[in-house]
């Protein structure tokens, strides 16, 4: 009789725990800020009052740093219109799309999601976003202070799907003490791949660290390279390849190959013994390359990371030889407006407001891009610190000469680059399988056949 | 293998610990303990890792990655970690977990012991096609289910509420069905067979004798049931949507991007806290295991 | 599937002289008891799980996308092309079997071995267990990845220890194992487990083989094995079960990385539902999982007559 007692006491000090985790659960006290912001019972509310409020549900991923600006501009945006209430959904990248694909299939999406310039295509064609238009054109959504060049990625089609939220670019940056330390002289801004590997065997030779870190073979360089040279990776409807000639891409890959045997890069065995370390484990940053290439909203965290009293150089991205300028200027993200969304007019205005308002931006500090309207970027010049002002500066300064913005990836895109691009291309390649030219004709063939299937 | 059974005593009192007898000499021997513990600072070490840089500064954290010890000791982490986003703090999350975790495990347990008593003791047709069914269940990967059952449950308008995670438990789990079946089935079957000669019902056999003699199986299931509960993240993030909702394993999550900045002290920080239930729950119970909780099963 | 269970109680002979009218009213009174007692699992399998199974084998014949509400009927085209036209998915089986018949049996063994070592109420061996168990709570959190590569890394703890310079997690030869030895130093569940299993052995057994003069080894062989042996079937089955189905590991630490060796087959089948949306495919993957799942447990179910004893088994 006794074990019975002493189970029974087990289940009650188990049933304890529960209830008392039950009370801040029923009643969320811990929470002053959020709990004018996060809806509580909404559907009771919504019954009782004549004006009812308007529930608005908004999703993004990112950081903690990402999530405490923008629920802060939330609160901002509410203030402004008593009659939203906006509940909001924020994960890490990888939980995001689970979790926006999962809600998609059920026909539960939210009004505003943050959406992806490498997803906008997928999503569009599957027509689950819904076009703004006509919210641009009576003003609800004010874009007069934005340039055309920062629009045109959220076009498809000629309809705006998403409003850019920051504007981003490919940056070289250069280690300056140790560019100094080995007596070398920093790249024209049109420099070409020939330099690169010049200049980081030369790095590597004089200091015995690698000249550049890593990542060349990233699918943004296979971009880059077919960019530069006036054409782009895939065809207009997204069906094929959209290059004819594979040499350049067979130059390129034996040109990475080739620093990678001499140590002047990571190979690929190390890079993907790092693969998903943070921005802070950079090689760059912890002194181990003199060089290394990242997104412009990226020099923040790896000026922050790197520490006082080091010297960095940004450069654009080298081309290939006789090339255009390898960069162009990407949206980091968008908002869209779901084809789902119950309140399409008061997500316009919310993105509107994010877009315009200079007392929402000095809340954002420009964590996402440098944003898109003129006003705002003016108001927030005096406001910035170093690292944030060499990143408008960057921007400013590639502005003139950038690649026209390439079309959003096509709807086969990340099926091609899981299942074909690195299975079968490049990583037999590095790790010595096959040769360069077997590669490039292993993704025109097999790229091509992904393509094709997932464009019906 | 030759294995030679024992004879079933008549009398069953199984919970003195259970070891050979000359074991318990070379138990006593430095050495076992010299062994036992060198190899258990090589199991920790990594534990130990993480709580040691959830104590490290900024700017430390990655330059004085391996070191045990930090060279300036900050709570920092802790403090920006707790803070959360935007208002809503750790406090939320745990008392959420806290929530979730207890009244699932209560569930799970309570259902599983039930359910395995049946499986393992009564004879009813169509048994074994159930047993194999329910095993089959563990055999599906979890990513194709995701979807249709999140049709299901927003369909019934369950949406941000706690019913699609713990309305499932009352059939209990199939893992702790079958674990608790198996030391149902160690359980030499005469004492029921007596009881239920003397007109005992299959309700009171259960409660009587069975429930009392599975005891470590029971607080097996519970601490497992509550670190896998605790830990678990997907089911959270598909069907509670507001942050106020979060548990922990979510909210932690939600720190780190890929592309952006991240910080990392306050991952560390909160990683190394959220273990501490999880660890406490097993302390806690685990000396029961072992210990015992009670001397017999049926004198009482 | 269902012949593979083992039939236990049946040997449970009713005592003689009782009619065969009695019989019957019994074994409808041991049918209305057992589906009580099995009922809040069968309400919680039919109202929550059953959908989403038959919806999953249904989508297996189809190209749904997930984000695409129009899909349409492809026949057993998604089956035939996973063994004909997709060689990243027989390099995901393999890797997966490797996984399985490596990390399992070393990560029993150790559990077993381990258990049998702290199974004494003495309060030092407490502590060693709560360390022996603490590698197991930390799990797939984000924290675990950023461990994992620090310790494996080309910088890490075990080149510094070995005094070498390899990167464990990049070289196609020592990934998988990096995540297997993962799976072994994660043994706290099934040392849990044992635990539990010895624990519910009757002392009096060693007490009398110890009158009898047996020795440790002999008590371990002829007592303390053939008793667990239900427990080692549970865990046996369980980690073999779990062992197809490994996913986070591989997901947050290699990603399928290098060359596809460490693409475990749920990792494939989420980049196929999740990445490139082809859920269909990714339906029709889980199936074949579920057979290969299915048949291996059977075996090990088969066997089970040879080398399981059940307490309540009589002669």
């Amino acid at each position: 009789m006794r074990s019975r007692l002493s189970v029974l006491a087990m289940l009650l000090v188990v049933a304890a725990l529960v209830l008392s985790a039950c009370a801040p659960a029923v009643a969320p006290a811990g929470a002053p800020a959020a709990s004018d912001a996060g809806a509580t019972v909404d559907t009771t509310a919504a019954e009782s009052t004549g004006g009812e409020p308007i529930e608005l549900r908004v999703a993004w991923w990112g950081s903690q740093n990402r999530h405490d600006r923008t629920i802060a501009v939330i609160q901002q945006f509410e203030e402004l219109h008593p009659d939203v209430k906006i509940t909001y959904e924020f994960s890490s990248w990888d939980d995001y799309w689970t979790l926006l694909t999962t809600e998609a299939a059920g026909g539960n999406l939210p009004d505003v999601m943050q959406q992806d310039y490498a997803r906008l295509e997928e999503w569009v064609s599957r027509g689950l976003l819904s076009p703004m238009d006509e919210y641009a054109a009576d003003g609800t959504l004010n874009l007069a202070d934005v340039s055309e060049s920062a629009l045109s990625g959220g076009r498809l089609d000629g309809k705006l799907y998403g409003v850019n939220l920051g504007t981003n670019s490919m940056v070289v940056v250069i280690d300056a003490d140790k560019l100094a330390e080995a007596g070398l002289e920093a790249p024209a801004l049109d420099w070409t791949f020939a330099d690169l590997e010049a200049l980081a065997t030369a790095l590597h030779e004089k200091l015995g660290i690698w000249g550049f870190s890593g990542g060349l073979s990233n699918e943004q360089l296979w971009k880059n390279l077919f960019l530069s040279q006036g054409e782009w990776v895939y065809n207009e409807d997204g069906t094929a390849l959209g290059y004819e000639n594979d040499q350049s891409l067979i130059d390129y890959m034996t040109m990475v190959k080739r620093m990678q045997d001499a140590g002047v890069t990571m190979t690929r065995e190390q890079e993907i013994a790092e693969t998903g370390s943070s921005v802070e484990q950079n090689k760059i940053v912890t002194g181990e390359a003199a060089m290394t290439y990242i997104w412009s909203n990226q020099i923040v965290a790896v000026a922050t990371a790197a520490g006082e009293g080091r010297n960095f150089i940004l450069v654009p991205m080298p081309r290939p030889e006789g090339g255009a300028s390898a960069n162009y200027l990407k949206p980091s993200q968008f908002f869209s407006i779901t084809s789902q969304a119950k309140h399409p007019k008061e997500a316009a205005m919310f993105i509107d407001f994010f877009t315009n308002s200079v007392d929402a931006n000095k809340v954002l500090m420009a964590e996402r891009g440098v944003p898109v309207s003129s006003v705002v970027r003016d108001a927030l010049g005096p406001l910035l610190d170093v690292p944030q002002k060499q990143m408008f500066d960057y921007i400013g300064e590639v502005e003139p000469t950038v690649s026209k913005l390439p079309p959003p990836d096509v709807a086969g895109h990340a099926n091609l680059i899981t299942n074909v691009y690195w299975p079968v291309v490049w990583d037999p390649f590095l790790f010595g399988q096959q040769s360069a030219e077997e590669a490039a004709s292993a993704l025109r063939e097999q790229g091509n056949a992904v393509l094709a299937e997932s464009a019906q | 293998m030759e294995t030679v059974s024992p004879t079933t005593p008549d009398r069953v009192s199984v919970h003195a610990p259970a070891k050979p007898l000359s074991q318990r000499n070379w138990m006593r021997t430095p050495l076992y303990h010299v062994l036992v513990a060198g190899f258990g600072f090589v199991m920790l070490y990594p534990i130990l890792w993480l709580f040691a840089s959830s104590f490290k500064g900024r700017d430390e954290i990655w330059t004085n990655i391996s070191s045990l010890i930090p060279q300036n000791f900050t709570i920092e982490n802790y403090v920006n970690g707790w803070r959360g986003f935007g208002g809503l703090t750790f406090t939320t999350f745990y008392a959420n977990s806290f929530f979730y975790a207890g009244a699932a495990t209560l569930l799970t347990v309570l259902a599983s012991a039930v359910v395995a008593y049946g499986f393992a003791r009564i004879r009813f047709a169509g048994r074994n096609i159930l047993f194999a069914c329910m095993l089959a269940t563990l055999m599906l990967p979890v990513q194709v289910q995701i979807i249709p059952q999140y049709i299901v449950f927003s369909k019934l308008g369950w949406i941000n509420t706690f019913l699609p995670l713990l309305l499932p438990r009352i059939g209990g789990q199939a893992f702790f069905i079958f674990m608790i079946m198996q030391f149902i089935r160690g359980i030499p079957k005469d004492l029921d067979e007596a009881a239920e000669m003397d007109g005992c019902g299959k309700g009171n056999i259960f409660f009587r004798i069975i429930l009392p003699q599975i005891t470590p199986a029971l607080i097996t299931a519970a601490i497992f049931s509550f670190y896998w509960t605790w830990e678990d993240f997907l089911t959270p993030l598909i069907y509670l949507n507001e942050p106020k909702l979060y548990t922990v394993s979510l909210a932690l999550r939600a720190f780190s991007d890929p592309s952006g900045q991240t910080d990392w002290g306050a991952i560390f920080a909160m990683s190394s806290l959220s273990l501490v239930p999880v660890f406490v729950i097993f302390v806690a119970f685990q000396r029961y295991l072992v210990e015992g909780i009670s001397t017999t099963g049926l004198k009482g | 599937m269902t012949e593979a269970v083992p039939t236990v109680v049946s040997q449970a002979v009713p005592a003689k002289g009782r009619g065969h009218k009695q019989k019957s009213k019994r074994r409808r009174n041991d049918n209305v008891m057992g589906y009580l007692f099995i009922s809040p699992w069968l309400i919680a399998f039919l109202a929550f799980t059953l959908i989403p199974i038959i919806a999953s084998f249904v989508l297996a014949f189809t190209n749904y996308d997930v984000l695409n509400p129009t899909w349409k009927w492809v026949g057993l085209q998604n089956f035939e092309r996973m063994f004909t036209a997709d060689p990243r998915y027989i390099k995901s089986v393999k890797a997966t079997f490797y996984y399985v018949f490596a990390a399992i049996p070393l990560r029993l063994a150790f559990a077993l071995a381990v258990a049998m070592l702290l199974n004494t109420p003495r309060r030092m061996v407490s502590s060693y267990r709560a360390a022996y168990y603490a590698p197991s709570i930390v799990g797939g959190s984000v924290a675990v990845a950023v461990m994992w590569r620090q310790i494996f890394g080309t910088d890490g703890l075990i080149n510094a220890i070995l005094g070498t310079n390899v990167a464990w997690l990049g070289n196609p030869n020592t990934a998988i194992w990096t995540l297997i030895i993962l799976a072994v130093w994660q043994f706290g569940s099934p040392m849990l487990i044992f635990l539990a299993g010895l624990k519910q052995i009757p002392r009096e057994f060693y007490e009398a083989a110890g009158i009898d003069g047996a020795n440790g080894w002999q008590q371990f062989w002829h007592i303390t094995l053939p008793l667990l042996t239900p427990i080692i079937f549970f865990n046996l089955v369980m980690q073999l079960i779990s062992g197809f189905m490994v996913f986070t590991q591989a997901f947050i630490i290699t990603g399928g990385a290098p060359l596809d060796t460490t693409l475990f087959y749920a990792l494939y089948l989420y980049q196929r539902a999740f990445v490139s949306l082809q859920m269909g495919y990714a339906s029709a993957m889980a199936w074949i999982l579920l057979a290969i799942v299915a048949i291996m447990t059977a075996l090990v179910f088969r066997s089970s007559s040879y080398w399981v004893f059940y307490g309540s088994q009589e002669e």
